[in-house]
């Protein structure tokens, strides 16, 4: 254990450092600062729930829709955070590299962290919201964090691939947001999945996201929703996004990995 | 002192960087790419070091000298690891700490204090360990009252004293230097004259890249000369140091020559 501890003494003293200097730099000359953690998805929340719950009347039939609705949009932005934010990472911290040399995958999870500390400040809103309109909260709870850290990982993967990637490529980061901006349709945020036909859906939830949020609502909101097991109809399906993660997590790292050592010279 | 230890062993280092004319970085860039053959595609090798090798011991001054573009600042770049060596094998014994630049991560954008602690944990100090040379820093480098301001607003001369006086608190067992004495006033250059005595005095090995053969004569044991990205002198600093003064004059000499030429002719 000390022996651990002194192999990564140095990258964790960065990391730290790293997300003390983030979050300093964040909210920077705003008025209102750090209450922006907040209000960004409370507003934005606020916005589509007058679209979706009160005009097009799409959630009437889930318990908790508001809920329902701000957990997802919480944890998208999330996975929006860390993969976008950490795409021009590397590159924007090209001077530090060409300087000094330091384990610089640091530099992607200290992004990560980051996001990380925001989605908790998000989840302190969600639960005044959960204790306010009584939600039904599953006995299958004590699994959130598994699915947090599912989350995680998978997004930490995909930054680490994005950010190497941006290094050699530098279009990535536009394919990215399109990608995103698709994404965010493909997956069951804003509707039901009752709402579309059943061989939709079953594509649908083979995306991790959409497994990991609505596995989460249905443990902390409403037990009225499908996961991905109910979709599918056999418990075995949860193997395909979890296998899915580790294989990213494994493919990104090693990727990140073999280029790394010549960050400082592409960049 | 023939058997003290080599700290830095360098053993036939090459490095080239590989300089395509049209960069391919992005995603149309490498369909068309892929589309040309091989002897289409432009890609120029540039050598910026060849053939290099020497040893530094432990406790010694070493210095680098060599015009602009010979290969100096690369040969410590891989010396610190930044930049990977094509060939050829680097052996370093002991905590190494660069200053290719002074105040590496410095962020205008955070006060001084701030970067002090942004700047230590870069070169490997914990905020604990920051909190306690904390005075000792800005003692040293004399700008008490503006640490809660923002580093956009000091001078550039205020920024270098801060970087120097972080940088003279890192702890090494060896120290990589690039000409960081072209800065400051006079009295900052005696200040960093009398780091160098002192580091001299504690047995710190010190690698030191610089244009000023005053300091390689007075501080050096033993120098390399790069040029053309070769070693074309080692050993004594004074007879380095002397070589590349030369260097310059016969430059200068035979481009006077060829002026003088250029006129007759026309």
């Amino acid at each position: 254990m000390g022996r651990l501890k002194q192999r990564y003494a140095y990258a964790i003293i960065l990391l730290k450092q790293l997300v003390r200097t983030d979050f300093r730099l964040r909210y920077q000359g705003s008025f209102l600062g750090y209450l922006w953690s907040l209000l960004r998805p409370l507003l934005l929340f606020f916005i589509l729930y007058v679209v979706f719950a009160k005009f097009l009347r799409v959630g009437d039939r889930i318990p908790n829709y508001p809920v329902y609705l701000l957990l997802g949009i919480v944890l998208w932005n999330y996975f929006v955070e860390v993969t976008s934010g950490s795409i021009s990472s590397i590159v924007g911290r090209g001077d530090l590299l060409r300087k000094i040399n330091f384990p610089k995958y640091v530099i992607v999870l200290a992004g990560s962290v980051s996001a990380l500390i925001n989605l908790s400040i998000n989840f302190l809103v969600i639960i005044v919201f959960m204790l306010i309109t009584g939600v039904d909260i599953s006995r299958y709870v004590v699994f959130a964090p598994l699915i947090l850290l599912e989350l995680f990982v998978f997004s930490l993967s995909l930054a680490f691939f994005l950010s190497a990637l941006f290094v050699r490529f530098r279009d990535i980061n536009y394919i990215w947001e399109v990608m995103l901006q698709g994404a965010f349709y493909a997956t069951p945020i804003l509707y039901p999945l009752t709402l579309i036909p059943h061989k939709a859906a079953m594509i649908l939830m083979l995306n991790p996201v959409a497994q990991m949020i609505q596995d989460l609502r249905y443990m902390l909101v409403t037990p009225q929703t499908q996961t991905i097991n109910q979709i599918f109809g056999t418990q075995w399906i949860r193997l395909f996004p979890v296998a899915l993660t580790l294989l990213f997590a494994y493919f990104s790292s090693s990727y990140f990995r073999k280029h790394s050592k010549y960050f400082a010279e592409e960049v | 002192m023939s058997q003290v230890e080599n700290v830095i062993e360098v053993k036939g280092v090459y490095k080239d960087f590989q300089l395509p004319h049209e960069k391919t970085s992005s995603v149309k860039g490498i369909f068309t790419t892929l589309l040309q053959s091989n002897a289409l595609r432009h890609k120029e090798t540039q050598h910026a070091l060849k053939d290099i090798n020497f040893h530094v011991k432990k406790g010694e001054f070493f210095g680098i000298v060599g015009r602009n573009g010979s290969g100096k600042s690369t040969l410590l770049k891989i010396l610190a690891g930044i930049y990977q060596a094509n060939k050829g094998g680097i052996k370093v014994s002991g905590k190494l700490v660069p200053f290719i630049e002074l105040g590496v991560g410095f962020n205008p954008e955070l006060t001084g204090r701030e970067n002090v602690y942004l700047n230590g944990a870069l070169l490997g100090f914990s905020r604990q360990e920051v909190d306690a040379m904390y005075q000792d820093i800005v003692d040293f480098a004399e700008i008490e009252k503006f640490m809660d301001q923002k580093l956009k607003n000091y001078s550039s001369g205020m920024q270098v004293r801060l970087a120097f006086s972080i940088a003279t608190r890192a702890k090494a067992d060896i120290l990589l230097i690039d000409e960081v004495l072209a800065v400051g006033d006079a009295d900052f250059q005696r200040k960093c004259f009398d780091y160098f005595q002192k580091l001299k005095g504690n047995g710190t090995t010190v690698v030191f890249v610089t244009h000023d053969m005053n300091a390689v004569r007075e501080y050096c044991d033993r120098a390399i000369l790069i040029e053309k990205n070769e070693i074309v002198a080692a050993g004594n600093s004074d007879e380095v140091a002397t070589k590349y003064t030369r260097m310059f004059i016969e430059d200068a000499s035979t481009e006077k020559k060829t002026k003088r030429k250029l006129k007759a002719m026309g």
